[in-house]
């Protein structure tokens, strides 16, 4: 016949469900009679084992139930409660849901629910992960999934906790290598198009130079470099244009102005300026900072 | 108008002209239009000193009057924005200087100390002044020449001369007056030089510094250098040339110009012969500068070559955006001037994409912002939104920018820091008041012995006076006072920048 363990596997799944009341081994062997022994054995202890089908015993016979794998362990030996608040983190999915909104959505009171929730939380059911868009913020998800790239920040995030240097590391590395082109163009000459056509760089230019530094633990991806580009951009040290094949190109770019007269002096930077009055005891006169100022430059 | 404002007016009238017309010129500050009568009242001082004061602030401009409703009585007006200006004097005295040489300096310079001068005068006192310590003084031609072209290039411009058959005389001047060059015969001057007693056929007509003309020379250098900052010093010079032609069809303060051929401008590079860079590469510059995200220079036309539109007044915008964003990178750090371009960029953002969009930890991101926000800097805009099954009412806070309203503070901002400067350099002097009085009587006593040829070792031993550290003490005053000053008109630069954003606007 030639039927194949996994064969025999769904056939007997089906069989199950079709019998959520449970199906007995004498069905069993009647409904698979060209299944051997042997095997139909092998495949209900492996189903038994990692708890796709669940043991019954009535007074003269054995029952194997048919366990939904997603639910499998909500079931167990948990009150209504947990059921109503397992439902609802379930169908949050990897993004997580907000005790507050759990709250809301079951009608439990603080104390049922953060009761209900430990219970889960240590029959390792569900887990707490902390989520970046607000520190002290934590959602609720099933055990075993992995959670949403919203939830951890992707790869600016470890443990939750985002990389402030390695990001600002990649931006130096970006700008400098887009430096590096518009300098070697400009070496190269042939006037001012073609030093602008081959000053340009795109977002896989960029990934490959990081890449080949060395510097990053992880693989960063394309979306990855085109928003530490686009911090580039917005600190006003490149501008980005769209290419005719409809992606991003980048460039370094340079200011209309020098720093402005304004911040060259201490008072322009104040930051106790509103402070700061002809009588009283913040005045120019005597201010430090302008002192300081005085003598440094 | 503004108290700090008030404060700095007030330091530059002492300075320049005295405590007494300061406390006049303050109280007009105050009551923005008043009469005589008024004035005697609120200032405490003389009559006889009031009236000089008005005298002397009529005299520079700074005050002008206007009958009231029966016309028997002048309201007196503080131009206090001229005053202002008067921290701008040397760089008129140096714009004069690098476009047209020493003579025309002094002319304006001249001028400026006085309010208002005769041609001949300052033909004269111009001559005088270049014939001392000079073998080869120019000639009084050469100097009528230079006075003749800021004339007629609208850099002076004449006095209006008052109708006195009304009570409260008006000041007027016929439009096509104000630039016609005065009679001026160099026989008759050569004579004077000879003979005071000789009349001036020009004896009242007077001549003034027109401050516009020079504030238009001023925004012009601002363009051409940024370009220069931007692309190169060949952009610079084209968008330099495009500046000239662009005054031969429009008004010069329009906030775009009329279309300019830009064969006009390869023309002109083509009889400059050191820009054969700049002509080799002519369309291809333009076509970057066209190209460029800041879209300065647009194109209008293709008829031969093409003719373009320079967007003044959207330079002067970028120009203010870019100051203050270097501000606010100055003032706090790169992360707040990057979230400040973020802002810029997205108008009513939300803080939960700024930290998304910046790449800043939400911790920091939310810090700046609201830092941003409560410095002025940026501005919110709150949205409520009620969820629909009787849950809590969420709060939106957007994020976005009034350019004008930061750049109107910024502006405050230069004013307070002029009034710190000028303070400070009023207090270091009064501090240090009596070595620099003894260093001004050992110089006015060694001027006396060197005039009547003392010899070297006499003139020595009164140079010794001056005790090592005192000397210490004066160089270092004067290093300071030299540094507020410089800085004093890089603050103006500021004032001036954020100012033509203004009058665009
Ligand atoms: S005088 Fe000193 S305290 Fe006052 S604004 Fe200037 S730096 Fe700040």
């Amino acid at each position: 016949m030639g039927e194949t363990i996994e064969d025999i596997e769904s056939r007997l799944l089906d069989l199950a469900r079709l019998q959520p009341e449970g199906i007995s081994n004498k069905d069993l062997k009647q409904q698979l009679p060209d299944v051997p022994l042997t095997d139909l054995t092998g495949v209900i202890n492996k189903f038994l084992k990692n708890g796709t089908l669940e043991l019954f015993r009535t007074k003269e016979d054995l029952f194997y139930k048919f366990k939904d794998p997603s639910k499998k362990t909500a079931a167990k030996g948990s009150d209504n409660e947990e059921k109503v608040v397992y439902k609802i983190i379930e169908e949050a999915g990897n993004k997580g849901i907000w005790i507050r909104d759990i709250r809301f959505k079951s009608n439990l009171n603080m104390t049922q629910l953060n009761k209900v929730l430990k219970s889960l939380e240590t029959k390792k059911i569900i887990k707490a992960v902390k989520s970046v868009s607000a520190s002290k913020k934590k959602v609720y998800m099933l055990y075993d999934l992995e959670p949403d790239s919203t939830v951890t920040g992707g790869a600016w995030y470890q443990d939750q906790d985002f990389e402030s240097e390695f990001v600002d590391v990649l931006c130096q590395q970006s700008h400098r290598f887009l430096v590096q082109r518009l300098e070697d163009a400009t070496k190269q000459g042939g006037g001012p198009l073609i030093i602008q056509k081959r000053s340009y760089a795109t977002a896989t230019e960029v990934q490959k130079y990081i890449s080949d530094l060395g510097i990053s633990k992880v693989a960063l991806s394309i979306t990855d470099i085109e928003s530490i580009l686009y911090t580039v951009v917005l600190d006003n040290n490149a501008e980005r244009t769209v290419a005719s094949n409809g992606k991003f190109m980048y460039k370094a770019i340079s200011r209309f102005l020098p720093p402005p007269g304004l911040v060259k002096t201490s008072c322009g930077i104040c930051v106790i300026e509103d402070k700061c009055a002809s009588t009283g005891s913040v005045n120019p006169n005597i201010c430090p900072y302008i002192t300081d100022w005085l003598n440094d430059s | 108008m503004s108290v700090t404002f008030g404060k700095v007016i007030s330091l530059i009238l002492t300075e320049r002209f005295g405590p007494i017309v300061s406390s006049v010129g303050s109280f007009l500050f105050k009551s923005q239009s008043s009469p005589l009568l008024f004035i005697t009242r609120g200032v405490d001082l003389p009559l006889s000193n009031i009236k000089a004061s008005l005298c002397v602030l009529i005299k520079y401009g700074l005050v002008t009057f206007k009958p009231n409703k029966n016309e028997k009585l002048a309201n007196y007006h503080l131009e206090s924005e001229k005053v202002l200006l008067m921290l701008r004097y040397p760089k008129y005295q140096n714009l004069a200087k690098i476009q047209f040489g020493d003579e025309s300096a002094m002319i304006i310079e001249e001028i400026l100390q006085r309010g208002y001068w005769t041609a001949s005068q300052l033909i004269l006192k111009v001559h005088e002044r270049l014939s001392t310590n000079n073998v080869n003084p120019p000639t009084l031609t050469h100097i009528k020449d230079k006075l003749v072209y800021l004339i007629t290039s609208k850099y002076l411009e004449r006095l209006p001369s008052p109708d006195i058959t009304k009570a409260v005389p008006s000041l007027i001047i016929q439009e096509n007056e104000l630039h016609v060059l005065p009679k001026i015969d160099i026989k008759n001057l050569v004579a004077y030089q000879e003979n005071n007693s000789v009349t001036l056929p020009d004896a009242n007509i007077y001549w003034t510094v027109n401050f516009d003309r020079f504030h238009q020379d001023m925004r012009d250098h601002i363009i051409v250098n940024a370009f220069e900052n931007k692309f190169d010093a060949q952009a610079g010079e084209i968008i330099k040339l495009f500046l000239r032609q662009m005054y031969v069809r429009t008004e010069p303060w329009a906030d775009v110009s009329n279309p300019i051929p830009s064969i006009e401008i390869k023309d002109i590079l083509k009889r400059q012969s050191h820009q054969t860079h700049a002509l080799a590469f002519f369309d291809q510059y333009m076509s970057i500068i066209e190209q460029d995200n800041s879209r300065l220079l647009r194109k209008v036309g293709e008829a031969s070559g093409g003719s373009y539109q320079i967007y003044l007044k959207e330079a002067f915008t970028q120009f203010a955006w870019e100051l203050v964003e270097q501000t606010v990178l100055a003032k706090y750090n790169s992360k707040a001037a990057r979230i400040f371009r973020l802002v810029k960029e997205k108008p009513y953002i939300e803080p939960d994409r700024i930290q998304q969009l910046a790449m800043i930890p939400a911790k920091d991101a939310k810090k700046l912002s609201y830092q941003l926000y409560e410095e002025n800097f940026l501005h919110i805009q709150e949205l409520r939104k009620t969820s629909s099954n009787n849950g809590p009412t969420k709060n939106f806070t957007l994020f976005h920018i009034q350019l004008e309203n930061v750049v109107r503070m910024l502006l405050e901002l230069c004013y307070k820091v002029q009034f710190n400067h000028i303070t400070r350099r009023n207090y270091e002097r009064e501090l240090n008041k009596r070595i620099i009085d003894k260093k001004q009587r050992v110089d006015t006593i060694l001027m006396g012995m060197r005039a009547q040829g003392a010899t070297e070792e006499q003139l020595a031993d009164i140079e010794e006076m001056i005790t090592p550290p005192e000397k210490e003490v004066l160089e270092n005053i004067e290093k300071m006072m030299k540094q507020l000053s410089l800085v004093e008109l890089e603050i103006d630069d500021t004032i001036f920048m954020l100012k033509m954003f203004i009058v665009y606007n």
